[in-house]
Formats: structure tokens, C-alpha cells, sequence
């Protein structure tokens, strides 16, 4: 009986040694834990002063009107779960931290700068079924105030939940909801989205309401997309020039609104970093004043009750970015899913440049011996 | 705004010597690229097959960087200890990798079949004859 127990015992060890990990812990090898980068982008968007119509006496008051916005926005893996299935489906799930920083300024020619600041630091969840599917869920909150005053901050939760489905790799289309204050209001809208083509090929992506673009890759190193892209939020705005009548009210809300049509040039330089380059027109600009006093008492119905709300005509804009990608990542090669769940993160961020997708390499006589030394043995040669 | 130009304009002018660093992703891309097209995977295999391959190959990456790392810290003005020492994870690496290569191809072939498990060695052997064409300037 004991000399069956110790010939089952020995059986089973040397079964774990051969077909188990743990001669590859043994070797005590610090490997990747996540499939995504730590992404750190830092964003410039500018467009010149333009005049407003002067029909109103807040537009008198206001004059010409600009947009000056830095923004810096990261995301951080913190967990990942692998999970396989008893069909050798792995599934997986990802936790991530993201935040941004975002400074806008617009630039008033009539009254001092404002410099109307918004914090934001929320979760994200992915879940990668294995099959066709990707859950992407998104909540973020975030305080705005307006740094040049002593305005208080106001607290807002925007959130994206989305349901992902990879036809193939030819054809992807989303469905959720989303509630945001990116169209200048506190909006609960349905996500909708449709690609054609492979992520790392020319497609067409088709994101309402936030997005579409055609993007083309030029070569290995970057991207060109003709894009039409909605951009705004709601901001808190002091009071300090008297734009609210009631001189008690020390700030009130500010929405504003574009859509931009435009051309980006993305280069992908390293793994570790790219930058992009956007220009084009700015068109429906839309500006509003919301009464935070006259609002209070609705809140369940939008904050429709505006004092002032102006368009500026179309004017050109500039965006500049620089994205930083921190840290080793596992392998996703012809992983359709995670691959999908980037293009979801770029998607929810509105910064299609912030996450790589693989390119699309050709074998050039650039090949370098460094970076094959794995592949190939010395007998190879 | 000129500040930012002038950023843009010192980026572009690196960006040069910066691509040469893409390296090991560029190669890993062909590669899945290669084998995609001469396994000709289904599309429910690709979903199963590429997470475990894409798992085989980072481990064995991660095994001879290790083993790379350690040779050439210790390379210089070495003991007969740490030389020993060397010497047993040259050993265990290799034996390490004997088992990874084991325990992954069976999951592997659990997925596609001992047919196309052939067809990928032939394929990641043609692979890197291409590779070893290219580095040598015979390449396309």
C-alpha cells in the first residue's frame, strides 16, 4: 500500500515537472503581466480668435472668441485575469486606472482669461469572451472648477458601456450607451458603432456620436485619417466678470461644442512613443451659459435653462499630440479581441492615436541581427 | 505655437534613428503574418490558436533573454562558483525550454491537429531562412 502511494506520489510530481510551470517559475523570469501599456498622451488643441455676432450684449461684452486646450490623459493596467476554457478559449479581463488633465482656455477678447480646469480619475473593465465578443465599460469622474478664481468645484460622472462584436476581421460593429458631457450637455446617448476593413488595414470607422474616419496606413511607421470628430464639454466658469447678472452668483456653467472635420498624420516612431499632427475646420460652434442657481431645482432634466448661447463661425484648428507607452507587454499577435478592445480604448478616449494597433510589416533588408537573435539559431547560418 | 512647431519639427528629425528600434515587435508581426498564411487557420482555430502560440513564444523569448542577461553580467572577471552557477542555468534553460515547447505544442495540437502542427514547423523554419536571406541582402 505505501509503495503504491510513493509510485502515485513520484508519478504525479514528474508529470508537474514536465507538463506543469513549475520548471518555468523555477527559473524565477520576470515576464509581462498586462496586455496594454501604461499610455501617458499629452494633447494641444488651439484655434484663432474669432468674432462673434454682436447682436447681443453678452456677445459685446465677450468679443472675439478662441480656444487655447492642453489636455493630458493616461491609463494604467493594474490587473489582468487570464482564463482558459475546456475548448482552449482563453478568455480574459482587464482592470485599468485612467485620468486626465485637461486645461481649456478660451480666449475672450473682451474679458480676462479663464482657465476652466477639469480633473478626472475613474475605472475601466474589459472583458475579452475568447469568441467574437469585447465588454468595454467605462466610468470616469471628474471635477471641473475654474483655476483662475476661487470658483468651487463641481463633481460630474461620465460613463461608456459598450458591447463589441468582431464578425470577422473585415467587419466589427458596437452597441451601448453612453453618458457624457462632451456635446455640451449632460447627455445619455446610444453608442454605435460599425467598421469596415481590418484595424490594421484601410477602414472605415463609424463611432456615433463621436466619431468617423477613413484611416489609411501609409508604410509601417503611419497612419493618415480624414476624420469628423464631435469635441466640447462643461465646464465651470466664475463669475468674476459679472457675465451672470446676479452679482451673488460667484460661477455658473459653461458648455461648448464643435464638430471637427480635419486630417491627421500619425507617426508611429517607436513602440515606446508617436506623435500626431491633425489640422482642418472646426465647424458648428456652439457656446452656452448655464445658470447653475436656475438648475439646480431640475437636474433630472438636463440643464437646459441657459442664460446666454451663441455660435462662432468656423475657423481652423491645430492639434498637436505626443503619446508615450511605458512599460513590456504580452504578445496579442492575431489576437482579434484585443486588438478590438485598443481601437475601444482610442474610441472612449477620442484620441485614436493613444493605443498601437499592430502594423502591417514587410521583410526589408533593414532586419537587424539584435532582433532576431531568438528566432534564429547559430546553425541556422 | 512656434514652440510647438519647433517640438514637432526636432521629433521628425529622430524619428529616423528611432525606427531602427522597432525591432523584435516587427519581427514578431512577420512571423504571424508568415504562419498565418501557410496554416491557413480557420477562423474558430485562430481564435484559440494564436493567445496559446502568442503565450509559447513570449516564454521562450523571456527564457534566452534571461539566460543572455545573466552570461553577460557575470561574463567578465567571473569565480569558479558563479561559473558553475552559469553553467547549471545554461542547463536548466535549455531543459526549461524542452518542457515549454512540450507542454505547448500538445495544447496546440489539441486545437489544430498534428497536420498543421507539422506544417508549423516547416513554416517557422522557412521563416527564419527568410529572415537569415534578408539579414544577409538576398532578402525581397
Amino acid at each position: 500500500m505505501v509503495k503504491e502511494l510513493f509510485f502515485f506520489l513520484g508519478v504525479s510530481l514528474s508529470s508537474v515537472s514536465v507538463f506543469g510551470q513549475a520548471s518555468f517559475d523555477s527559473l524565477k523570469i520576470k515576464q509581462a503581466k498586462h496586455y496594454f501599456n501604461t499610455v501617458i498622451a499629452i494633447d494641444a488643441y488651439r484655434k484663432p480668435n474669432k468674432d462673434l455676432e454682436t447682436n447681443k450684449v453678452l456677445e459685446k461684452k465677450l468679443g472675439a472668441y478662441g480656444v487655447r486646450q492642453t489636455m493630458i490623459t493616461f491609463h494604467v493596467p493594474i490587473w489582468t485575469k487570464d482564463r482558459i476554457l475546456a475548448d482552449s478559449t482563453r478568455q480574459n479581463q482587464h482592470l485599468l486606472i485612467t485620468g486626465n488633465i485637461l486645461s481649456f482656455r478660451p480666449t475672450f477678447t473682451g474679458v480676462p482669461d479663464h482657465n476652466l480646469m477639469k480633473f478626472g480619475i475613474g475605472l475601466r473593465y474589459i472583458y475579452n469572451t475568447g469568441k467574437k465578443g469585447v465588454l468595454f465599460i467605462d466610468v470616469s469622474p471628474f471635477i471641473t472648477r475654474d483655476a483662475n478664481s476661487s470658483s468651487r468645484g463641481y463633481y460630474r460622472l461620465a460613463s461608456t458601456f459598450i458591447y463589441s462584436h468582431n464578425t470577422s476581421s473585415r467587419f466589427n460593429w458596437r452597441l451601448g450607451i453612453t453618458k457624457s458631457f462632451q456635446w455640451g450637455n449632460r447627455l445619455y446617448l446610444p453608442f454605435l458603432g460599425l467598421r469596415f476593413g481590418a484595424v490594421n488595414k484601410i477602414n472605415f470607422t463609424f463611432q456615433f456620436p463621436r466619431y468617423s474616419s477613413l484611416n489609411i496606413p501609409i508604410g509601417e511607421h503611419s497612419y493618415f485619417s480624414i476624420y469628423s470628430m464631435s469635441q466640447g464639454g462643461l465646464f465651470a466658469f466664475s463669475n468674476t466678470d459679472t457675465l451672470y447678472p446676479k452679482l451673488s452668483v460667484k460661477s455658473f456653467n459653461f458648455s461648448r461644442f464643435d464638430i471637427n472635420h480635419g486630417v491627421r498624420f500619425d507617426v508611429r516612431s517607436w513602440k515606446h512613443f508617436s506623435f500626431y499632427v491633425a489640422m482642418g475646420l472646426s465647424t458648428r460652434n456652439r457656446l452656452t451659459f448655464y445658470s447653475e442657481k436656475a438648475n439646480r431645482s431640475r437636474r433630472a432634466v438636463n440643464y437646459n435653462a441657459y442664460f446666454f448661447t451663441t455660435k462662432a463661425p468656423a475657423s481652423f484648428f491645430l492639434n498637436l499630440g505626443l503619446v508615450f507607452r511605458l512599460g513590456q507587454v504580452r504578445s496579442s499577435f492575431g489576437i482579434r479581441n484585443l486588438n478590438d478592445a485598443t481601437d475601444l480604448m482610442n474610441a472612449a478616449s477620442g484620441n485614436y492615436g493613444n493605443s498601437l494597433q499592430p502594423m502591417n510589416p514587410k521583410i526589408q533588408n533593414k532586419i537587424n541581427l539584435q532582433s532576431v537573435q531568438d528566432l534564429v539559431d547559430f546553425n541556422d547560418f | 505655437m512656434r514652440r510647438i512647431f519647433k517640438i514637432v519639427f526636432i521629433f521628425l528629425v529622430v524619428q529616423g534613428s528611432a525606427f531602427a528600434q522597432h525591432g523584435n515587435n516587427r519581427v514578431e508581426a512577420l512571423r504571424v503574418d508568415f504562419i498565418s498564411k501557410r496554416l491557413n487557420l480557420s477562423p474558430a482555430e485562430a481564435e484559440k490558436f494564436w493567445p496559446i502560440y502568442n503565450e509559447y513564444t513570449d516564454k521562450l523569448q523571456a527564457i534566452k533573454k534571461n539566460l543572455r542577461q545573466n552570461f553577460r553580467q557575470k561574463s567578465g572577471a567571473m569565480t569558479e562558483t558563479e561559473a558553475e552557477e552559469l553553467y547549471k542555468l545554461e542547463l536548466q534553460s535549455h531543459q526549461v525550454e524542452a518542457d515549454v515547447h512540450k507542454l505547448y505544442s500538445e495544447r496546440l495540437k489539441a486545437i489544430v491537429g498534428s497536420k498543421k502542427m507539422v506544417l508549423l514547423k516547416i513554416a517557422e523554419d522557412d521563416f527564419k531562412r527568410e529572415l537569415i536571406k534578408t539579414i544577409k541582402g538576398g532578402g525581397e
